[in-house]
């Protein structure tokens, strides 16, 4: 066990945990994060997506122990209820949302993807950046609409 | 008074949206309790073999173990049609992955711990890996016991492997294909599995309170779960409730129980809560998926473009239990038999075991598939007798009057137009021709589905604020029908805004009896029975509202949140005050409505084994695709897509455009990329999404979609089921493109770039199938009851 100290969604959290734990059963285990959702385990879906220090992360291959000092940003740190993200309030006013298991990756995903000089604002160009991010529901065209929009705005 | 049925139809957003957006939602693998355990199970290593060892001693004396149970703890048997399907398997395992024992200790860890610990012996035997295997001469069976399983529903003919048998025989079909005027075309085609890949896996959190079972799980049948649970534990329906949290996606794999019964078990021999949820790669393993599939189809075609007779063999693999394939033979004789006016048809359709993961139902079941054969075949026709495609599927489509195979008398002209109606959105979406060397191919293709009617219940609670509460056992699966069209028809009934109307989520304690989730039904037959509850709320509140207003009832209109004196606006009163003076004076204000199927008869004696002869709502669809193929590395890109969809009447053209968006694209998986088979050791060979290719952003194309409406239904306010169909004829459509394109016969799916490449070289023949028989009538049981040939 190590003692691994993690800025969560702006607020330090100190835990111990075996070093090789995955981030994402510290978050959702032990922190009650249960946003980002364990679905394929391997880095494929994106559906665990966090921000490691700003930068998208699987935290099913992200070891807690290089999480370590680092600042992690759930979906859980982006919006709330009362206050979505302008990413979660596109997806909601595009209807995207369908089982919403994809989602909280999703978000983490496109709030990276839409901040300006991270992703040109086009079709193809969103559709290559959630090449690490699957949904089984939508069929993807409004998520890649709603990142649009908001690349819109964001000008 | 009359009930406006367009004040039901609107852009109404989900309620759910914003929590999944945030992350809030809790779906059953984000719950937990106090004190809760978790469960694994010990599954089968082999595909075939009798069990010669189970020790669990050693295993209980783990650390943290609190529970370990097996087949002496679930004496019964469930299914579908046929109880053969035990919770563990007990002297002889069937499939790789079969549980054998679940375990329940304080940490995941820990029981996974113990499931090494217990001693298995299992002395291997024969296994039949697949069909061809099933149905040779002297195959080992996968249920020598298979007589005496019980028959849950009379009809089918079985035998050996063959876990059911449904036939349909209308006319003589010897007679038409002996016709010297005809043309005779066959075709043969294959399909794997598809795995369904819900997000979130099968998932449950039981306890045991007070003498009874609480089944918290991500299901699409609350009420399949619980008397399946019932059946194989030995205990009472009634000491089970099952709730339903959010669901992270079903598609078809949640229609049936799951490890609902293990969790249940574990729970009460614990006296704790206990969590059971699959791995990824259990759930790989062990997915009802979409069956693979054989057939073989068979036409006698007129100079003229006639279908005078035709006989199809389709072979369905089960897997070890019979599920929803012995149901599901049903749906040949309306999907393959469907689409086109024969002359004479007969069909076999059969279930066949083989010691492999079961299969179950997946989105338009069975009818992916045979639209891929038939429509494939219908090409071939085309091409046998020089007439183009548009133009055969224009003169032989179903239309008012028309018979289908079974009999069945379909109502009004609906194919035929929306086929009219797809060629004015291609020429609205015209895409470019490749001009970079691929090669351009392009199909339009017709198909036919319905809406799994049957039981559903309904109640609804006038409550005196003036919101009302609607309580079903319908779950919110990710389509959306129980957050938008529930609410609005009840809302359009009651004169309310779909906003004032809750949503009770899915509690078998507290709503009646529903099939479930699935097959188009919600809508429909829970939306029939919602509306039917509303009906009897609405009578009693104009009954009050008279009373105070000294109006007759007939008199008053209820819309926008007021009853009113009709032609008087202002005159009446707001429905919190009906309701509230109606709470006081007479009690609560509720309304009860129910559901069933109507039964459309279909022509006696034409069928047998078969749990629905003829269609209460038939579905129709249209799509058409362009596409490159591109002829160096057999890549197909899809150009353009689009869906003339019958949806008899449309409430939430948003809602319905996200799932057709979403149905084809799951559909575009299946033509281009998405296969399971199973490997020599019997196992799944696809147990990660490292190895199952599911579409990524970058595969797919915003779909041109036109709702056709004003086909006949029998749906409240004439609407028919439209979330799971999309899917229906996309393999066909991918398909009939890909051989125009390549020149090949296009025989099996999915067309990935070998496939393609081998179709481009002339180097893919057609499958051959040495176990469908030459002679349509040596592929029938014997003991199969024999119809006349009637019609």
């Amino acid at each position: 066990m190590m003692q691994v100290t993690l800025l969560v969604n702006g607020e330090e959290r100190r835990l111990s945990a075996e070093p090789l734990t995955p981030l994402l059963d510290v978050l959702r285990d032990t922190l009650h994060l249960t946003g980002a959702k364990p679905v394929c385990r391997e880095g494929f879906c994106g559906a665990c997506m966090v921000l490691l220090d700003g930068a998208p992360a699987v935290a099913c291959l992200t070891p807690v122990a290089l999480a370590d000092g680092r600042s992690v940003e759930t979906v859980e740190g982006l919006g709330t209820a009362e206050t979505p993200s302008p990413v979660q309030r596109a997806l909601e006013e595009h209807e995207a949302v369908q089982c919403g298991m994809c989602f909280p990756g999703m978000v983490v995903t496109l709030t990276h993807l839409t901040r300006p000089g991270n992703c040109a604002p086009t079709r193809d160009a969103v559709k290559a950046g959630l090449v690490g991010n699957l949904c089984r529901c939508t069929g993807y065209e409004r998520i890649v609409d709603a990142a649009l929009a908001v690349m819109e705005d964001g000008r | 008074m009359s009930l406006s049925a367009e004040t039901a139809v609107r852009n109404f957003r989900r309620r759910d949206a914003r929590d999944k957006l945030t992350g809030r939602t809790r779906y059953t693998i984000d719950r937990g309790h106090f004190g809760m355990l978790h469960a694994a199970l010990l599954r089968s290593p082999v595909p075939s073999g009798r069990i010669v060892r189970l020790d669990i001693e050693a295993a209980a004396r783990m650390p943290g173990v609190r529970a370990i149970v097996t087949s002496a703890d679930a004496p019964g048997r469930a299914g579908i049609g046929i109880a053969d399907h035990p919770l563990f398997a007990s002297n002889v395992v069937r499939y790789r992955g079969e549980p054998i024992a679940a375990v329940a200790a304080e940490t995941e860890a820990e029981a996974r711990a113990a499931l090494a610990a217990i001693g298995l012996a299992i002395e291997p035997l024969p296994a039949v890996l697949d069909m061809a295997a099933a149905l040779a001469e002297d195959a080992p069976l996968v249920h020598p016991d298979w007589r005496d399983h019980a028959v849950l529903h009379a009809g089918g003919a079985r035998g050996g492997n063959v876990a059911w048998e449904a036939t349909v025989e209308r006319g003589d079909v010897e007679a038409a294909f002996a016709r010297r005027d005809v043309t005779l075309v066959e075709t043969s085609l294959r399909v794997p599995r598809q795995n369904h890949v819900p997000f979130e896996p099968r998932a449950v959190v039981a306890r045991f309170e007070d003498g009874r079972f609480h089944i918290e799980t991500s299901t699409q049948v609350p009420w399949t779960v619980r008397n399946a649970t019932a059946a194989l534990l030995g205990v009472p329906a009634a000491a089970i409730r099952v709730t339903v949290p959010p669901v992270g996606g079903g598609f078809g794999l949640k229609f049936d129980w799951a490890l609902e019964p293990f969790a249940a078990l574990l729970a009460r021999r614990a006296g704790r809560p206990v969590r059971l949820v699959n791995s990824r790669e259990e759930e790989m393993q062990t997915c009802l998926f979409r069956e693979n599939a054989e057939i073989r189809i068979r036409s006698a075609v007129t100079a003229d473009g006639a279908v005078a007779g035709r006989e199809a063999v389709v072979l369905m693999d089960c897997g070890a239990y019979g599920g929803e394939q012995v149901f599901l033979t049903t749906m040949t004789a309306h999907t393959l038999g469907g689409n086109y006016r024969l002359g004479a048809v007969r069909i076999v359709s059969r279930a066949v075991y083989t010691n492999t993961a079961p299969n179950g139902a997946f989105r338009a079941c069975n009818g992916v598939y045979n639209t891929f054969a038939l429509e494939r075949h219908t090409d071939e026709i085309a091409a046998a007798t020089g007439i183009a495609p548009e133009t055969f599927r224009r003169q032989n489509v179903v239309g008012d009057g028309d018979l289908g195979a079974t009999g069945q008398v379909f109502e009004g002209d609906v194919l035929g137009p929306m086929l009219d109606r797809m060629r004015a959105l291609r020429d609205k979406t015209p895409v470019a021709t490749p001009q970079d060397g691929r090669l351009w191919g392009r199909a339009t293709t017709v198909g036919t589905w319905f809406v799994f009617t049957g039981p559903s219940a309904a109640t609804v609670n006038m409550n005196a604020d003036g919101s009302a509460t609607l309580v079903t056992s319908g779950v919110e699966i990710g389509s959306g029908s129980m957050q938008q069209a529930l609410p609005q028809i009840v809302a359009a009934t009651l004169g309310l805004q779909p906003e004032d109307v809750v949503v009770r989520a899915a509690d078998t304690d507290a709503a009646g009896y529903d099939v479930g989730v699935g097959g188009g039904r919600t809508t429909v037959s829970l939306g029939a029975a919602s509306r039917a509850a509303a009906i009897e709320v609405r009578t009693r509140l104009l009954k009050v509202a008279g009373d105070m207003l000294e109006a007759a009832a007939e008199d008053l209109v209820m819309a926008d949140g007021r009853i009113e004196i009709a032609g008087a606006r202002g005159s009446g009163l707001t429905i919190a005050e009906v309701a509230a003076h109606a709470q006081a004076r007479y009690g609560p204000v509720s309304g009860t409505g129910s559901f069933a199927a109507a039964g459309t008869p279909a022509m006696a004696g034409c069928c047998a084994g078969h749990f629905i002869e003829a269609l209460d709502i038939p579905v129709f669809a249209v799509h058409d695709c362009d596409l490159a193929v591109d002829p160096g590395t057999g890549h197909v890109e899809v150009l353009a897509y689009r869906v003339v969809q019958d949806v008899g009447r449309a409430l939430n053209p948003p809602a319905i455009f996200g799932q057709i968006q979403g149905g084809v694209v799951q559909g575009l998986g299946y033509a281009l990329h998405e296969e399971a088979d199973v490997g020599p050791d019997g196992g799944i060979r696809q147990a990660s999404f490292e190895t199952y290719r599911l579409p990524l952003a970058g595969d797919v194309v915003p779909v041109a979609i036109d709702l056709y409406e004003g086909a006949p239904s029998l749906g409240p306010l004439g609407t028919k089921g439209a979330g799971e169909v999309p899917i229906l004829n996309v393999g066909a459509t991918i398909a009939c493109a890909v051989a125009r394109a390549t020149g090949g016969r296009v025989c099996e799916l999915p067309l990935t770039p070998p496939r393609v490449l081998a179709l481009l070289s002339g180097e893919a023949p057609p499958p051959a199938f040495p176990h469908i028989a030459e002679r349509h009538a040596d592929n029938l049981l014997p003991s199969a009851p024999r119809q006349g040939g009637g019609g």
